[in-house]
C-alpha cells in the first residue's frame, strides 16, 4: 500500500508550511534520506528528507501551496500501485484568492509505520517526514471557503461563461436576487463583441483550463489573434502569493518604517590603512573580512551609547545590557538576520569565526529560528555589491541600523594635496523617537574613529 | 557615389525576394551578387538536386512498373542528359529571377561586396569577369540587408583530389560514378545517397553521429534508414569517423573503425560555412559570433541599426524558405517603421526516397522540454490512396500537448510527404488542437486523409486502425 508523506511540523508554533519546491518528480525512485521537497517557514527554508524507499507515485500538493502541518503532500510506494483518491479542493488561481489563502488538503489516514523513529528525529534541523499516530487524525477541512454568498449564477450561465473563457463575476445578473442567468451571459458576450474576438483553439483551451478571461487579453500577434503566447503572458502576470519569508519581511519592515520616524546620517571612513593591514594579515595566512572589523568596531562603540542599543514602544525606552549584533544576509528569496550574541565580549578572531559560520548556514537555509531573533542592533553590509551608499530600514525592536557600502578608491584632500584613499560610506538609520541627530553623529563618528585607528587593530589582532 | 535606400548583398532565396519587396515598398534598391542570381538554392542546391532526384525517382518507378501492371522493357538512363535537363531548369529559373528584378526596378551589381563604412559598400568585380564589368565601385546604402548565405565546406582532413568532391562540384559531373562514398548522413548526404542508389550506384554513407538525419523524430529516422538499406541497398555506417582518406587515379579509400571502404568518388556532404568574413563587417562596426555567423533578433536586426541580415549567414536553420521569409521581414522593417517578427513555425522537407516532411517539435524534443505529450500515428499502408498509387509506405505522426491538446509537431515520411507537411504547418501555426484537426473533413481518397486519421489515433479514437491505447507520455519517460 502506498505510504503518505506529510507536511512536517517544524516548531511549536508552526501550524502550516509552504511547499516551495519538489526535488523529485512523480515516477522518480526515492531512497531513504533523499531530499523530497523544500518547505519554507517564516524563518528559513528547510529540506524534507524521505523516510521511505520506493517510487514517488503521486504529488498531491504542488509547489507554492501552503498547507496545514500533517497534510498528505505525496505518496510513496511500489511501481504501479494505485494511489488513494485524495481531493484537493481546487485553490482556483485568480478567483479572489487573497495572499494568505491556503489550499486545504483533505487527510488520508496514514499507516502508522515506524512512527517512533520518525519522531525521534523531530528535533533535527533538517525536518524529516513524520507519520502521525492513528488517533491524531486532524479534523476535516472546512467546507468550501470560497464563493462569497453575494455571487449567484445559474449552472447553465456558469457553463456558458466557462466555455467562452470569460469571468462571470463582472456580469450583472437580472435573475432573482441578482442571480446571473444564461441570458445575462449571452447578452454580455454580444455587447462586449465576443464574436469578433479571434482566439486560436489551443489558446481558448488553455484560457478555460487556467481560468483566464479572454476579454482581458491583448493579442500580440500581427493578425490581432489571441494565441498561446498571450495566455502565457497573462499567466506570468498573475498575482502570486508571497513566500512566507517575503510576507514576514513585508509585514515587519512596513511596520518598522511606519512606526519609527527614520532619519539618516552618512560618514565616509578612510579604510586605506585598515585594508592594507587586512591584506598584510591575509598574506600571513590570517584572514579577516572588512565585516569582521566593522562588527568589532560597532560592538565596542555601542558600549558607550546605550541609547543606540535600545528598544522603544513610543512611551518607554528599554536599554539593553547585552549587545547582540544582527548581521543581515541576503538570500535568493529574501534576507535573514543571524545574531552574534554578546558581540562586545568577543575577540576579533571569535567574531570572524562566528560570523563566517552563521553566514554560511544562513545561505544554506539552515539557521534555527532561535539564531535569528533577539538582536539589539543590526548591520547591513552591501560592500560586496558595489554600491556608493544606501540606507536601511531599522529592524523592528531596535533603535538604529548601520548600512555599510563598498570600499572604493577616491581622490581625497589631505594636507592640501589630492591623494588616493580607500573610503567606505556608512549610513546610520535612527529612530528619531530615541535618537537625535547629534547622538547619531557622535555614534557614527566614534565607529569611524575606531575603524581608522590602525594602532587599535594592531593591538586587537 | 550612387546611393540607394536599400542595398541587398546576395541574390539567393533570402536576398532577391528582400530586394523585390523593398522595391515594392518604394525604396531605391541595389542587389549585389558575386556569382549567379538565385544563389545556392537555385543554382547548386535545392533546384538542381530536385531535378536529378525527379529523374532518378521516375527511373526507379519505371523499373518497378511491373507491379502496377505495366510492361516496360529495357529501361535505362543517360546521366549526361539528366544533368543537361537540370541545367536547363536552372537556366529557366535564373532568367525568371532576372526578369522579376528588372520588372521591380532593382539594380543588380555583379561583384563581391564589402563594407567600407556602415553606409558605404565596395563592389569588386570577380577576377574572372573583370574584363566585362570594369572597375570596382562604391555605392551608398541607407539600409543594408546581408543575405550572403553559406558555402559548402570542404573539411581540411580530406585530400584535395579530383575524386573528392563537395555537393556543388558533384552536381557538375557529366557521368554517374559507379560507386560513391558519402561522407555525412545529413540532409544533403541522404538525398544524394537515395538518388544515386535509385540509379544503381553502390553507395556507402559514413556518419559521425549515432544515426543519419540526427535531430529528426526517431520513428522517421528508423523508417528512412530501413528503406535506404533494404530497398536502395545503401550501406550506412554510423557512429564512426572516416579516417586515413586517400585518393588516386582509380579510387578513393578510407577507414571507418577497422573497416576499409572505397569508391570511385567521395562526396563530402557535411556542414556549411559562413560567408560573412569576406564582407569586412568590422568596417561597419559589426562582428560575428564564434561560429562566424551574424547574430540577429527576430526582426532581422543586427547590432548596427541600419544593417539587417537574413538566411544562412545568420546561423540557420539553413532552409531556403526560412531565408525568404526572413528576407521579406527584413525588407519591411528596413522600409517601414512598424516591425514584423519572423515566423518561427518553419517546415523542413527532405527529398530522400521516401520523402520526409517535418514541422514543429519531434517527440524527443517535446520530451526534452519536459512537456507532457501524446502522439498519434497513421501508417500509409492502411490508406486507400497510398495503396492505389502503389506506394503504401511510411506514416504520418502528430505530437500534441497532453493537457491543452495543442498540435506541437508533425512528421511525415512516405509518398508526397514534402507536400503533405504544408497542412500540418498551417495547423500548428494556427495553434489548432488535435480535436479540431480530427474534426476537419478531409477529402477521400487522398494521402492527406492520413493527418485526420492520425489525429483520431492521437485521441484514442482511430477509425482505420486497430485501437491501441495511446498513453499520455510524460516528458521524463
Amino acid at each position: 500500500m502506498p505510504r503518505p508523506v506529510v507536511m512536517p511540523k517544524l516548531g511549536q508554533s508552526e501550524e502550516e508550511g509552504t511547499l516551495v519546491r519538489w526535488l523529485k518528480k512523480e515516477g522518480d525512485g526515492v531512497a531513504k534520506g533523499d531530499v523530497l521537497f523544500e518547505i519554507e517557514t517564516d524563518k528559513a527554508l528547510l529540506e524534507v528528507e524521505s523516510f521511505f524507499e520506493g517510487i514517488l507515485l503521486k504529488i498531491v500538493v504542488p509547489e507554492g501551496q501552503t498547507v496545514p502541518v500533517q497534510t498528505t503532500v505525496a505518496f510513496i510506494g511500489d511501481p504501479g500501485e494505485a494511489v488513494p483518491e485524495i481531493t484537493v479542493p481546487a485553490a482556483k488561481p485568480g478567483k479572489g484568492e487573497g495572499p494568505r489563502a491556503s489550499a486545504k488538503v483533505s487527510e488520508h489516514p496514514p499507516v502508522a509505520a515506524a512512527g517512533g523513529e520518525a519522531q525521534a528525529r523531530a528535533g533535527r534541523r533538517i525536518a524529516r517526514e513524520r507519520v502521525p499516530r492513528p488517533q491524531e487524525r486532524p479534523s476535516p477541512p472546512p467546507a468550501h471557503p470560497e464563493a462569497p454568498s453575494i455571487f449567484k449564477i445559474s449552472p447553465r450561465a456558469a457553463r456558458l461563461a466557462e466555455e467562452c473563457a470569460v469571468d462571470p463575476k463582472v456580469i450583472v445578473g437580472t435573475g432573482p436576487g441578482g442571480r446571473i442567468v444564461e441570458k445575462d451571459v449571452s447578452s454580455y458576450l454580444d455587447t462586449k463583441g465576443y464574436a469578433h474576438l479571434r482566439v486560436t483553439p489551443t489558446a481558448k483551451n488553455l484560457a478555460r483550463k487556467e481560468g483566464i478571461d479572454l476579454f482581458n487579453l491583448q493579442p500580440s500577434d500581427d493578425g490581432g489573434r489571441i494565441g498561446v503566447a498571450d495566455i502565457e503572458t497573462a499567466l506570468a502576470e498573475r498575482p502570486k502569493p508571497m513566500g512566507r519569508m517575503r510576507r514576514v519581511i513585508a509585514q515587519r519592515l512596513a511596520e518598522s518604517f511606519r512606526s519609527a520616524p527614520h532619519f539618516f546620517v552618512t560618514v565616509s571612513a578612510d579604510l586605506t590603512e585598515l585594508d592594507s593591514f587586512r591584506k598584510e594579515l591575509k598574506s600571513k595566512g590570517v584572514s579577516y573580512t572588512v565585516t569582521d572589523f566593522i562588527l568589532k568596531a560597532v560592538a565596542a562603540t555601542l558600549e558607550g551609547f546605550p541609547a543606540v542599543n535600545s528598544t522603544t514602544d513610543g512611551e518607554k525606552i528599554w536599554w539593553h545590557s547585552r549587545i547582540d549584533l544582527g548581521l543581515a544576509v541576503a538570500l535568493e528569496q529574501g534576507l535573514v538576520v543571524p545574531v552574534l550574541r554578546n558581540a562586545n565580549k568577543l575577540t576579533l578572531a571569535d567574531i570572524h569565526e562566528q560570523a563566517t559560520e552563521l553566514t554560511a548556514r544562513a545561505r544554506a537555509g539552515k539557521l534555527t529560528p532561535g539564531e535569528m531573533t533577539g538582536s539589539t542592533f543590526t548591520i547591513s553590509n552591501m560592500g560586496m555589491l558595489d554600491v556608493e551608499n544606501f540606507t536601511a530600514i531599522i529592524n523592528p525592536g531596535e533603535s538604529a541600523i548601520l548600512a555599510v557600502s563598498s570600499l572604493a578608491k577616491h581622490p581625497v584632500v589631505r594636507d592640501d594635496r589630492v591623494v588616493i584613499r580607500s573610503l567606505m560610506k556608512m549610513t546610520l538609520s535612527s529612530d528619531h523617537r530615541i535618537i537625535d541627530g547629534a547622538l547619531a553623529a557622535r555614534f557614527l563618528n566614534a565607529i569611524r574613529n575606531k575603524l581608522e585607528e590602525i594602532s587599535l587593530w594592531r593591538r586587537l589582532v | 557615389m550612387e546611393a540607394f535606400g536599400v542595398v541587398v548583398i546576395g541574390a539567393g532565396p533570402g536576398g532577391y525576394p528582400a530586394a523585390i519587396r523593398a522595391a515594392q515598398l518604394g525604396a531605391s534598391v541595389a542587389l549585389v551578387e558575386k556569382e549567379d542570381l538565385g544563389g545556392t538554392c537555385l543554382n547548386w542546391g535545392c533546384i538542381p538536386t530536385k531535378c536529378l532526384i525527379s529523374s532518378s525517382d521516375l527511373y526507379a518507378r519505371v523499373k518497378s512498373a511491373g507491379t502496377m501492371g505495366l510492361k516496360v522493357e529495357g529501361a535505362s538512363f543517360d546521366y549526361a542528359a539528366m544533368s543537361d535537363r537540370k541545367d536547363q531548369v536552372v537556366r529557366t529559373l535564373r532568367n525568371g529571377v532576372k526578369q522579376l528584378l528588372k520588372a521591380n526596378v532593382v539594380k543588380v551589381f555583379q561583384g563581391t561586396a564589402s563594407f567600407q563604412g556602415r553606409n558605404r559598400i565596395l563592389v569588386s568585380p570577380e577576377a574572372a569577369s573583370a574584363a566585362s564589368s570594369s572597375e570596382p565601385v562604391v555605392i551608398g546604402a541607407d539600409k543594408t540587408i546581408i543575405a550572403t548565405g553559406t558555402s559548402s565546406a570542404m573539411p581540411a582532413f580530406l585530400p584535395r583530389h579530383a575524386r573528392v568532391l563537395e555537393s556543388r562540384a558533384f552536381l557538375s559531373l557529366k557521368s554517374l560514378p559507379s560507386s560513391v562514398l558519402v561522407l555525412g548522413g545529413g540532409v544533403i548526404g541522404c538525398e544524394f545517397a537515395c538518388m544515386l542508389g535509385q540509379l544503381g550506384a553502390r553507395v556507402t554513407v559514413v556518419e559521425l553521429l549515432e544515426d543519419i538525419l540526427w535531430g529528426l523524430d526517431a520513428d522517421v529516422r528508423r523508417e528512412l534508414r530501413r528503406h535506404m538499406e533494404k530497398t536502395l541497398g545503401v550501406r550506412i555506417l554510423t557512429g564512426g569517423t572516416l579516417e586515413d582518406v586517400s585518393a588516386d587515379e582509380r579510387r578513393v579509400r578510407g577507414r571507418v573503425g577497422t573497416e576499409w571502404v572505397e569508391a570511385d568518388v567521395l562526396l563530402a556532404a557535411f556542414g556549411r560555412k559562413s560567408t560573412a568574413e569576406q564582407l569586412q563587417l568590422e568596417n561597419a562596426g559589426l562582428g560575428v559570433d564564434e561560429r562566424g555567423f551574424i547574430a540577429v533578433d527576430e526582426y532581422g536586426r543586427t547590432q548596427v541599426a541600419t544593417i539587417y541580415a537574413v538566411g544562412d549567414v545568420t546561423g540557420g536553420p539553413f532552409l531556403a524558405h526560412a531565408a525568404t521569409s526572413q528576407g521579406l521581414v527584413a525588407a519591411e522593417n528596413a522600409c517601414r517603421r512598424h516591425l514584423r517578427r519572423n515566423e518561427t513555425c518553419v517546415a523542413s522537407c527532405i527529398f530522400t526516397s521516401p520523402e520526409i516532411g517535418t514541422v514543429g517539435l519531434s517527440e524527443q524534443e517535446a520530451q526534452h522540454q519536459g512537456r507532457k505529450i501524446k502522439t498519434g500515428k497513421f501508417m500509409l499502408g492502411a490508406l486507400g490512396k497510398a495503396l492505389a498509387i502503389g506506394e503504401p509506405m511510411g506514416f504520418v505522426k502528430w505530437v500534441a500537448d497532453a493537457e491543452t491538446d495543442q498540435l506541437l509537431g508533425a512528421h511525415a515520411i512516405g509518398p508526397h510527404a514534402t507536400g503533405l507537411i504544408a497542412e500540418a504547418a498551417v495547423a500548428i501555426r494556427a495553434e489548432l488542437t488535435a480535436a479540431e484537426l480530427a474534426r476537419t473533413v478531409h477529402a477521400h481518397p487522398t494521402l492527406a486523409e492520413a493527418w485526420m486519421e492520425a489525429a483520431h489515433a492521437l485521441r484514442d479514437e482511430p477509425i482505420h486502425t486497430i485501437p491501441e491505447r495511446t498513453r499520455a507520455k510524460a516528458g521524463d519517460q
